[in-house]
């Protein structure tokens, strides 16, 4: 074999799919995008939910009567009252009380329609069994108030528990301080980071199919181009089979490389600009050996995926007919991630253990399973010895479908034809005029006839 | 003849697809620095010949020598191709296409750009050499394929159908090239169905039926062969009276005779007697060579006749 050819090859490729605007628009879009929803999440959803600029005036209505004087007050927070609604004695009956609190709730609902308060809530008559607050307001009250409401009762009921409480007010008003922990390290998790536990896997498969699968696609595409445009057989004349096919796929592995590169730039950018998404990714408990696993589970992915497409793209005649191969086996490729549900709920059910055992979808299952639970070493040893024959089976097919197929013009290299042809021994088939192997038609017969 | 001088040697080559015999029993040299053209009628085993010698075939039997032994991949960056269905990467610029092209049969990109941009200017394309292979005509297309087969200034170069898709002017163009080729000694093997080029540019004729040689050897000499004996003269004169004429039949373009002549009179002895005869005025007076064209047809046309004639 020549390196300097397989060289030449795989920098074409390379530089030829770079400027490819699908390419362009997945390597650099993804991360764009992912920067901008982030934006989009940090700046605009979490400052709505967060920021009380608005909300700073806001009434109650206390029919529980469990406000207290005595209690800390939250700024802005004040009774609803009106001049025109006289508050009823001590000795008032329960049905004068019922209109008084009435005629307040009108009144408020009337200040923040004309924008005399920002929000108002009403702690109901059963509030102390059922804790029932109502919120108004004109639009979705943000979270922010929401605890701050909470804050605001929670203080109101510490300041009238008893002194004999066996824990501290302190406790009362927040009774537990949780510390998540990681098992190996004893390092603290923050929620963000234990989130990330659980689903960078599947972001890492998602990542990692998008790239594959889109190199892949484009390895099949430019051989089929090849062969459409008459080109395979003057590169026939300047290099072996097995180097433009070398060259073709170390090229866009190199691409899907470079695709993986730029992704992973993307996610420091986002973990260096926002606090949350670096927790995000602290939460990521893959140790060195995971992480070679990894990359070696990506290469033997990625090289099964661009044998088949190389075998589709040499064996068919025009790119829509290469397409629905390509689209079939993308379907089964994709059957872990559409159902990673199942994944979630057992990790250790099933089909994600067959998932785990069939080539196609070996390495995503086994990535996926691996944030969700402890995997054994007979289940990972097993899956990399499938994934490994499979590989090395499907890159022997389909350097023999290539060489077979990459003169076949016009014509598709049917699997009774590759068959036919392995068995015969042959290394190339043509579709040159009239040189084609002539074979009778086979007789139709009858179901109806002996 | 000496082995060094042959740029192909085809020895006794048969290859089949299944019961098709493609090509039976086919041997032929091609010398060092000829212009050697194969023809025949579509299905004939050119194409099929073509890829034996390119190694992009095996043979069933048979042995093939390429510029001096078996080929390998060294010879085969020796070797110019261009095969009768053809294209190019459409979406890549043309100087891209023609570099990499170049590349991988061994020229350095430097070399292999310069190249291409000096081969462009030659067939008048300087200007389109930035511009997308779609953004061009089919005649521009065509002109830069040939350029492929010739780039990397191969020993051997074998182009198929090397005129098809060009106007005159082009064709004139890309034959001063082929010409120019051929006079640094490069051997060149064409096939086309071009008669004309072939009278006008081979040395040497390949033709094959059915797979078969039915004609090789020197393009004269295959005319010759397929002579009848008769002479075609163009002038005045009583043309059935001279002895030996069996016949008089008007020629072509209508101001010219074919004179049949008798078993045993010869063209020199009828030329004799038109120049002692008073009555003749002579304007042209040659042997009645037949075109290829004719031959072909008479040959090709004739599906049953696979007999060897070799010149």
């Amino acid at each position: 074999m020549s390196w300097q050819k397989i060289w030449l090859v795989l920098s074409r490729e390379y530089r030829y799919n770079f400027r490819r605007p699908s390419f362009l628009f997945t390597a650099f879009g993804v991360p764009l995008f992912s920067i901008a929803a982030m934006f989009l999440v940090i700046h605009v959803v979490t400052d709505r939910e967060t920021n009380l600029d608005n909300y700073q005036r806001i009434g109650y209505v206390d029919r529980a009567g469990v406000i207290s004087a005595d209690a800390p007050n939250q700024d802005g927070y004040q009774p609803v009252t009106d001049p025109a609604v006289e508050a009823p004695g001590a000795s008032a009956s329960e049905a004068e009380q019922t209109a008084y609190y009435d005629a307040l709730e009108a009144a408020a609902r009337q200040q923040l329609v004309n924008d005399q308060i920002d929000a108002f809530f009403v702690i109901t008559d059963l509030y102390t069994l059922t804790g029932q607050i109502d919120l108004y307001g004109i639009k979705g009250p943000p979270a922010a108030l929401r605890d701050n409401i909470e804050d605001f009762l929670r203080d109101q009921i510490v300041a009238q528990a008893p002194d004999t409480l066996p824990v501290s007010t302190a406790r009362l008003h927040k009774p537990v301080d949780m510390t998540i922990r990681d098992l190996d390290s004893d390092d603290k998790l923050s929620t963000a980071a234990l989130i990330g536990r659980m689903l960078l896997p599947f972001v890492f498969v998602f990542l990692y199919f998008m790239s594959a699968n889109t190199t892949a696609q484009f390895l099949m595409s430019g051989v089929v181009e090849e062969k459409e445009n008459r080109l395979m057989e003057i590169l026939a004349t300047s290099l072996r089979p097995i180097e433009l096919l070398w060259g073709k796929m170390l090229g866009l592995g190199a691409l899907a490389l470079t695709q993986a590169a730029l992704w992973a730039a993307g996610a420091l950018v986002i973990a260096v600009l926002y606090e949350g998404a670096r927790e995000f990714l602290t939460g990521a408990s893959f140790q060195v050996g995971d992480i070679v696993l990894i990359i070696g589970l990506f290469v033997i992915n990625f090289l099964l995926f661009s044998a088949i497409m190389l075998g589709i793209g040499a064996s068919s005649t025009a790119e829509a007919e290469s397409r629905q191969f390509a689209g079939f086996m993308t379907f089964i490729a994709v059957l872990p991630l559409a159902l990673s549900s199942l994944f979630f709920m057992n990790p250790d059910g099933s089909l994600p253990l067959f998932f785990t055992f069939f080539p196609l979808t070996a390495a995503t299952a086994l990535i996926m399973r691996m944030g969700l639970t402890s995997l054994p070493n007979w289940q990972i040893a097993l899956s990399l010895g499938i994934q490994l024959v499979s590989v090395l089976a499907v890159m022997w097919l389909a350097a023999k479908v290539f060489r077979l197929g990459m003169l076949m013009y016009g014509k598709p290299l049917t699997p009774r034809t590759l068959w036919q042809a392995l068995r015969a021994g042959q290394k190339t088939l043509t579709t040159a005029q009239d040189e084609a192997p002539v074979r009778k038609p086979r007789k139709k017969r009858s179901l109806f006839r002996l | 003849m000496n082995a060094s001088n042959q740029a192909v040697v085809v020895q006794h080559v048969t290859k089949r697809y299944g019961n098709f015999t493609a090509v039976s029993d086919l041997s032929f040299e091609v010398q060092k620095g000829e212009i050697f053209s194969m023809l025949g009628p579509n299905g004939a085993g050119k194409t099929t010949t073509i890829r034996m010698i390119l190694d992009i075939l095996k043979p069933d039997t048979g042995s093939i020598q390429v510029l001096g032994g078996t080929i390998n991949e060294q010879i085969k960056d020796r070797i110019g191709y261009l095969p009768e269905e053809r294209g190019l990467y459409r979406n890549v610029r043309v100087v891209e296409v023609l570099t990499y092209l170049a590349q991988l049969k061994g020229l350095s990109s430097g070399e292999a750009r310069q190249r291409a941009l000096e081969l462009l200017e030659r067939v008048e394309l300087e200007e389109n050499a930035d511009n997308k292979v779609s953004e061009l005509s089919k005649g521009m297309q065509q002109k830069v394929q040939i350029i492929t087969a010739v780039l990397h200034k191969p020993e051997l170069i074998i182009i198929d159908e090397p005129f098809a898709g060009l106007d005159p002017v082009n064709t004139q163009l890309i034959k001063d090239l082929l010409y120019e080729m051929h006079e640094d000694g490069t051997t060149i093997i064409m096939s086309t169905h071009m008669m004309h080029q072939i009278e006008e540019m081979a040395d040497r004729l390949l033709m094959l039926d059915h797979g078969r040689c039915v004609l090789y050897g020197d393009v004269q000499g295959v005319r010759e062969q397929f002579a009848s004996n008769a002479v075609v003269v163009e002038g005045e004169g009583d043309w059935a009276a001279l002895p030996g004429v069996t016949a008089v039949e008007p020629g072509e373009n209508g101001r010219e005779f074919v004179l049949r002549l008798a078993e045993g009179t010869t063209p020199d002895q009828v030329m004799n007697a038109v120049a002692v005869g008073a009555d003749y005025h002579v304007r042209r007076f040659e042997l009645a060579v037949p075109s290829l064209n004719e031959i072909f047809i008479q040959v090709a046309g004739n599906g049953n006749n696979h007999h060897h004639r070799q010149s």
